[in-house]
């Protein structure tokens, strides 16, 4: 069989070194992919089949036409794996789009307004999303994303700085892009949340399964004040092949994508790096040079990537004016209600996680006053206790809201 | 060819006059032992004979039975050795009776015939004084612990041969040294040796000043085990009772060092967290021996790597926290031991350790890190009324740090606030500010304007439940005890609050 037997003849433009390499070909689908509801019930279909990766389905796609087309040929044997035909032949459509009504959830093909533009520029793009919450708007007219992803095990640093971004550049109208991970990704999704602006999550499991179970309430409030969104059909374990192609859905979205902390070998690096393909901008976050958590970040800062200090240094990478009236973070909180011990203790604690016992020392005070007013200051949102240290937690805006309880 | 002798059978800590009746007859040389024996005391069996030929003395080679009675009281331990040979002796004339009735007689003996250092003998001292016996006979090694019952005769013997010219007359014991209680013994510890640790210093003396126990979070080599070992050298000073449990606990577990009396300093108990529940609790298949929560009465038990100790394990200390008690039931009865101690329990905040380290990232996977949490949590933590993270220092902030208070200091003011609490409660069994109910803490806290201020933020800030709640307040009436003061004021609540133990977590608890 030669290559060009490949391409069918209603192919339009579909130039010849595509054919070559197909992972490459530009994302569009064939114009009469799905047209029928057969072609939707077609491609729910397709969505469970484990063996048959994004960029698979393509080519058939190319090859077959119709998305029925493409189930046909899977059907019939002349793709996909054994364990996939099975899977194909056992998949009810019907009982899927019940399943889907139950969560309050909907099935978006490409040939609907509501599917990203894009996501087409991916070489393997999405053939089906579930979608539930808000209408998934991004991109065009809509205004543009921003993706803010990095370690799941961060640093309370990290989770207030990933949180204060988002909710800055949320209520300038950009919406908040991310994976509903643990650690920076859920504290991005809520500091959305909490300005009230926009946020999507991007699931690496089925639309109705919760995966970190932690994040069960977070994602449930994404779905009712944002979106979320999955390639995934319910029922869908997480699993860890999933979350790279997760992965390049928040990179497609985004029109630049965040990065605030990441240790070496870093699952946020796989984002990056299709943000790159992709050419949307990166920018990071720099943190302590004594933090393992850094080193990723600062790596990419010394490659080109944007150096992010503020919702507003995002916001001039997207070409978007800043938001007036805001306070710069690590501006300290406002020292008007705070006592006298306790303005020397904030000096004190300035550069960084500070023992009590250090904290006492360099501010004068004797320990029993110095625990009071530091727990003052805890309650304040001033400072923050970590490991047994304290550390200025530099926002000003009164008690933190504490985060939903988890599991 | 009769003759009887007093003994003392030791149940739990508590011991029981038993009489010892021994008959010499006619038939094959045997001995014969009944009256519900223990192991141990079957094994006199075998040690008393040689004893007694190896002190001059002579063994009838003829049928003896021994009996003890009452006989349903099991009797255990190696201190029958001493009365069963006293009354075979007695019934073959070679011991004067006369001369021993009006003592308990209590000790084990070795093949020579020597009277070996014996567990619980202070039990048996204290069972002889109830039953209003002229006096007890016990190893040498014994005789200041027995020493230590008021209005009784100690005769301390070195050997079986002793004994027996005791009874004749012909030998006269040296009185024991009427107990010189030694000054509390605290040992080279003292809080002075720690340095930096401002919060955990305080901890400490608040956990001590309101009978709080106490959980240390933080990476190994941050000072947990060195803060514990410190806690018993800031409590008050044990009163001459408190001393006399301790020494009978520890005796009848066989940890009484010879010619030692009273035990003055508060036991520091530190298990290692593979203990079974019977070491533990208590129990032991023959004897019931007290656990370690009961060698730990009125001092500390200190649980390091807490939720490394196996669960089932750490359930059985629920009782115990609550009653200050705990009763051991096996297949031989049910014996009943205090335990009475403040607890300490100690853990890494992550299975790595480094969780929340500054230097080091911690690299736990974070399934495992909620596993890990969630074994600490449960219902032993509900009895914790003070928890704190303990940073490991650096070397610069070591030596940044001046040493702090000694403990004499720090344990003047924990005495202080015990008299305080003292005074409030009067007659109620409740002697410390930890015993209270949630109610009695409720009732007791009078909050000045500004607390109540702080304490309504702290329940939106920190997410209180009604037990962290609960448990501040009682925390807060401690610190306010310290200070001299009747009302609970803003930093004394802010202080409580710093206890609660809900610092930041590596998760995403942190930030909304």
């Amino acid at each position: 069989m030669t290559r060009g037997a490949d391409v069918p003849a209603d192919a339009p433009a579909a130039p010849a070194a595509e054919v070559a390499a197909p992972i490459r070909r530009p994302g569009a689908w064939p114009p009469a992919f799905v047209a029928s509801q057969a072609d939707r019930d077609a491609l729910v279909v397709l969505a469970h089949l484990e063996g048959m990766p994004p960029a698979e389905l393509h080519s058939l796609a190319w090859r077959e036409g119709a998305a029925s087309a493409c189930l046909a040929a899977v059907t019939r044997g002349a793709s996909a794996t054994p364990g996939d035909r099975r899977i194909a032949a056992a998949v009810d459509p019907g009982a899927v789009r019940s399943a889907l009504a139950r969560i309050g959830a909907r099935v978006v093909t490409p040939a609907d307004p509501e599917y990203p533009e894009r996501l087409l520029h991916l070489p393997d793009p999405p053939a089906c999303l579930f979608v539930r919450g808000r209408r998934l708007a991004v991109g065009g007219e809509s205004g543009p994303a921003v993706g803010i992803v990095g370690a799941r095990a961060s640093s309370a640093y990290g989770r207030e700085v990933a949180a204060e971004i988002a909710a800055g550049v949320a209520s300038a109208g950009v919406a908040v892009v991310s994976g509903a991970a643990r650690g920076i990704d859920g504290c991005a999704h809520r500091g959305a949340l909490r300005a009230g602006g926009p946020t999507v999550a991007v699931l690496g499991s089925g639309i109705d399964v919760a995966y970190p179970r932690a994040n069960r309430r977070l994602i449930e409030e994404i779905a009712a004040a944002g979106t979320v969104i999955s390639e995934y059909p319910p029922g869908m374990p997480p699993h860890q092949r999933r979350f790279p192609a997760r992965n390049r859905i928040v990179a497609a979205l985004a029109r630049a994508v965040l990065v605030v902390e990441g240790a070496p070998k870093s699952g946020s690096l796989i984002t990056v790096e299709f943000a790159t393909d992709l050419g949307r901008d990166v920018m990071a976050v720099p943190g302590p040079v004594t933090s393992p958590l850094s080193i990723v970040p600062h790596e990419l800062i010394r490659d080109g990537a944007a150096l992010i200090r503020s919702a507003d240094d995002v916001l001039a990478v997207l070409g978007l004016p800043p938001e007036p009236g805001r306070r710069a973070l690590g501006s300290g909180p406002p020292a008007a209600d705070a006592s006298p011990d306790e303005r020397r203790l904030l000096e004190a604690i300035a550069g960084g996680p500070t023992t009590a016992d250090a904290a006492a020392r360099t501010a004068g005070l004797d320990p029993a006053r110095t625990l009071a007013a530091l727990v003052s200051l805890e309650l304040s949102g001033a400072i923050r206790a970590v490991g047994g240290r304290y550390e200025r937690a530099g926002r000003g805006h009164g008690p933190v809201p504490d985060a939903p309880e988890g599991g | 060819m009769y003759a009887r002798a007093h003994a003392v059978a030791v149940v739990g800590v508590r011991g029981f006059v038993v009489s010892v009746e021994a008959h010499v007859g006619r038939g094959l040389p045997a001995l014969l032992l009944t009256g519900l024996p223990g192991a141990a005391v079957q094994d006199a069996r075998e040690r008393v004979r040689p004893a007694v030929e190896n002190s001059g003395l002579e063994w009838p080679l003829r049928r003896v039975t021994v009996n003890l009675s009452p006989a349903d009281l099991r009797k255990d331990g190696p201190g029958f050795d001493l009365p069963i040979a006293a009354a075979v002796l007695g019934a073959t004339g070679q011991l004067r009776q006369g001369r021993l009735e009006g003592y308990a007689l209590a000790g084990e003996l070795s093949l020579r015939g020597a009277l070996m250092p014996t567990p619980g003998i202070l039990s048996v001292a204290a069972a002889a004084a109830r039953a209003r016996l002229r006096g007890v006979v016990v190893p040498e090694a014994n005789a200041a612990e027995a020493a230590l019952v008021d209005g009784l005769e100690v005769v301390g013997a070195p050997s079986l041969a002793r004994v027996a010219e005791f009874a004749r007359g012909a030998w006269t014991p040296q009185a024991p040294s009427p107990s010189a209680d030694p000054a509390p013994d605290v040992g080279s510890a003292d809080l002075a040796d720690v340095r930096g640790q401002a919060e955990a210093r305080r901890a400490l003396e608040i956990a001590a000043a309101g009978g709080h126990n106490l959980l240390l979070v933080g990476p190994p080599g941050s000072g947990k085990t060195m803060l514990a070992r410190r806690l018993p050298t800031i409590l008050p000073a044990m009163s001459r009772d408190e001393a006399l449990d301790v020494t009978a606990l520890h005796s009848v577990a066989g940890l009484l060092p010879p010619g030692e009396g009273l035990v003055r300093a508060r036991p520091f108990r530190a298990p290692h967290h593979s203990i079974s529940a019977a070491g533990l609790l208590g129990g032991g298949s023959g004897g019931i021996r007290p656990g370690e929560i009961s060698l730990a009465h009125h001092g500390v038990l200190f649980l390091d790597e807490v939720n490394e100790f196996r669960r089932d394990v750490l359930e059985g200390l629920r009782q115990p926290l609550e009653d200050g008690r705990v009763v051991v039931v096996r297949a031989s009865g049910a014996v009943d031991f205090p335990a009475r101690f403040a607890l300490v329990a100690a853990a890494n905040p992550c299975p790595c350790g480094f969780d929340g380290d500054t230097r080091r990232r911690c690299r736990c996977l974070p399934h495992r890190l909620e596993a890990y949490r969630q074994r600490l949590s449960g219902p032993l933590l509900d009895r914790v009324d003070i928890r704190l993270r303990v940073p490991r220092l650096s070397r610069s902030e070591l030596l940044g740090s001046e040493a702090g208070e000694g403990s004499a200091a720090v344990r003047e003011r924990v005495e202080a606030a015990r008299e305080r609490q003292r005074r409030r409660f009067g007659p109620r069994p409740v002697r410390c500010n930890a015993e209270m109910s949630g109610a009695a803490a409720r009732r007791a806290a009078l909050l000045t304007p500004g607390a109540e201020a702080v304490l309504s933020r702290a329940v939106d800030r920190y997410a209180l439940t009604g037990r962290g709640f609960d448990r501040a307040l009682k925390v807060a009436r401690t610190v306010a005890d310290l200070d001299a003061s009747d009302r609970i004021a803003e930093h004394h609540l802010l202080e409580a609050l710093r206890f609660r133990g809900d610092d930041e977590r590596a998760e995403d608890a942190g930030v909304a």
